[in-house]
């Protein structure tokens, strides 16, 4: 068997998804003492939290900006070392339109951004984790005590406990791909259907000149597009950018209709609203990128109260953590569910 | 007006801009904001509005005679179920606990019911329904349930603690099949000075208890075959039931 690790079974916990759930169990694991490796199929880690550089500049074009209200997850986001910490970003709020997270605003809610990208949070919850890159799991099934993941390119991967850290639907398809087991796991099973309800994001980066009428908001909630959920003013994150970027990303019934479109269409009509709202200027960017965000967030009201745990033979243990395993949604509860999820695990390897 | 509402009138005046820093370990606070007389098919009460300090819901002390300062006060907490205290639901027995204890503090001359309006197992009714769902497919597993959410008794103990606390009740007599509640109440600095069984009249619904056993899950089955779950955190107690 071709295993990609030098240990065989690994001796501890398999956390697939390096997004903030995964990261959030796969740390807290660590600091048990719990040998720990994270797969992830992406070039880098933070899933959704996701910066992009373009000639030097980050952008960020998944999550714009953090915000929680439990003091432990705010310590975690403020202890970012080196990062250049925007508290209260975004401040300047354009529109009435509802935000990806409706208590995104409410009191008590405190919202953070980084100047070098959001990907500073997860790549601060990385540092000294053992997480390989650009390693997809193609395949998951039980081999008497154990898991046996199959990686894309013949390679094996096998532990007594495997955590899933995916989006739901992703989490479910593995899940399914599972022979039928005991009435824990087919209660798991049933539970995965009922929450895996993301909602797809089409996202358009748009770069103007530096003469270009930069907008004086942060963030615009539009009220009244359905074609826009919001545009975020990202240049007005860094300290001296060289381009204007806005990110603008689509409603999801908008995303769902036109995302069997070629690109360049869904970008015209995302550039086109964003200009009929907020300027002519803004349907001629200098340059585009775009992102396709199949599970792009989920809906808030859909999510669990906690993680979930699966036993099996022998000690086998499945563990799936993620946003919508915790209240709220967002990523405080993807770290919220991370975390819970390596108690639990840790009480079980502890007996 | 009642000489009783004119002291809960007082209380409400008096806590206008009280906020503490809480009670329990999630530091729960809540304010009585409004009071009015709310006669009801099982008595005339009075109902007290409270706000609270982690979110939008509203909880209510529904109040049988003058309360205030008064000593050894019956108490019922009862835990807020859309599906059976409104729609009449045959998954649980609230409804019938409910009007239970509305008709036995109805007929006292001091009592109270706090409703706390906390949803069904977990975050919510949705997952309630979810825990239904799975249950119809026999797939209610500890797991599956642990993960939907149970209910958070800690956090109706410290809302029930601290409106026996805004309504200045020198002591209570907690009305419960469960002695747990009555130690929850202490550690929170409530004075218990006894226990009313909670007893309810058989009829229809409940009949079942009289004549079937607990199952190995310890839940209750129903005539037609469905598990009653101990929604109020307290095992049923039907009159004509050995007290457990």
């Amino acid at each position: 068997m071709n295993t990609v690790f030098p240990l065989d079974p690994h001796p501890g916990v398999l956390v697939v998804g390096a997004g903030v759930a995964g990261l959030a169990c796969a740390r807290d694991l660590a600091h048990r003492g719990i040998p720990v490796t994270l797969l992830d199929r992406g070039r880098g880690v933070g899933g959704r939290c996701a910066t992009r550089r373009i000639e030097g500049q980050p952008v960020d074009h998944g999550v714009a900006f953090l915000h929680g209200s439990d003091p432990a997850f705010l310590d975690a986001v403020r202890s970012v070392p080196g990062a250049t910490i925007l508290e209260g970003w975004p401040s300047r709020i354009e529109g009435t339109g509802t935000p990806c997270q409706p208590d995104a605003f409410a009191p008590g809610e405190r919202r953070v951004a980084y100047a070098e990208g959001v990907t500073a949070f997860p790549k601060m919850m990385a540092a000294g984790l053992d997480v390989r890159l650009v390693t997809t799991v193609v395949g998951m099934r039980p081999e008497g005590a154990l898991w046996r993941l199959d990686l894309a390119g013949g390679g094996t991967a096998r532990a007594r406990v495997v955590v899933l850290a995916l989006a739901t639907e992703e989490t479910l398809a593995v899940v399914d791909g599972l022979p039928p087991g005991d009435l824990e796991l087919e209660g798991a099973r049933h539970l995965l259907r009922m929450v895996a309800a993301s909602v797809p994001c089409l996202t358009v980066i748009a770069g103007y000149p530096p003469d270009a009428p930069a907008p004086a908001w942060d963030v615009a909630f539009p009220e009244t597009s359905s074609i826009l959920k919001d545009v975020v003013h990202d240049s007005a994150k860094r300290p001296d950018p060289k381009w204007t970027v806005l990110v603008m990303q689509a409603a999801a019934r908008w995303s769902r209709q036109h995302a069997g479109e070629p690109v360049e269409a869904w970008t015209q009509g995302l550039l086109s609203e964003t200009a009929r709202l907020y300027g002519e200027w803004a349907a001629h960017p200098a340059w585009t990128q775009v992102r396709h965000w199949q599970f792009g967030r989920t809906e808030s009201g859909n999510e669990l109260a906690g993680p979930l745990v699966v036993g099996g033979a022998g000690g086998r243990t499945l563990g799936i953590a993620g946003e919508v395993f915790a209240e709220g949604g967002g990523v405080e509860a993807a770290w919220t569910s991370g975390r819970l999820l390596a108690v639990r695990l840790a009480e079980r390897t502890t007996g | 007006m009642s000489e009783a509402l004119g002291r809960l009138e007082q209380i409400v005046d008096h806590e206008r801009e009280h906020e503490c820093e809480g009670i329990g370990a999630k530091r729960l606070c809540v304010r009585p904001v409004s009071v009015a007389v709310l006669p009801t098919r099982f008595g005339d009460f009075h109902i007290m509005a409270f706000w609270n300090n982690r979110d939008g819901k509203e909880h209510v002390a529904i109040l049988r005679g003058d309360v205030v300062g008064r000593e050894d006060v019956p108490i019922r907490m009862h835990s807020e179920c859309l599906t059976g205290d409104a729609l009449g639901s045959l998954r649980c027995d609230c409804r019938d606990q409910l009007e239970a204890s509305l008709r036995k503090v109805g007929a006292l001359d001091c009592g109270a019911v706090l409703y706390l309006r906390q949803e069904g197992r977990g975050i919510g009714l949705i997952n309630k329904v979810r825990a239904y769902a799975l249950q119809d497919r026999g797939l209610d597993t500890v797991e599956a349930n642990r993960a939907l959410g149970f209910r958070d008794d800690e956090r109706d103990y410290a809302i029930a603690a601290h409106m026996i606390f805004s309504l200045g009740i020198g002591s209570v007599r907690v009305m419960t099949n469960n002695p747990d509640k009555m130690k929850q109440l202490q550690d929170l600095g409530v004075r218990v000075t006894g226990r009313i069984p909670h007893v309810m009249p058989p009829n229809a619904y409940n009949r079942f208890y009289l004549e079937t056993k607990a199952s190995r899950s310890g839940h209750f089955i129903d005539f037609s075959g469905r598990a009653h779950l101990p929604e109020q955190a307290e095992p049923v107690v039907v009159e004509g039931m050995p007290e457990p």
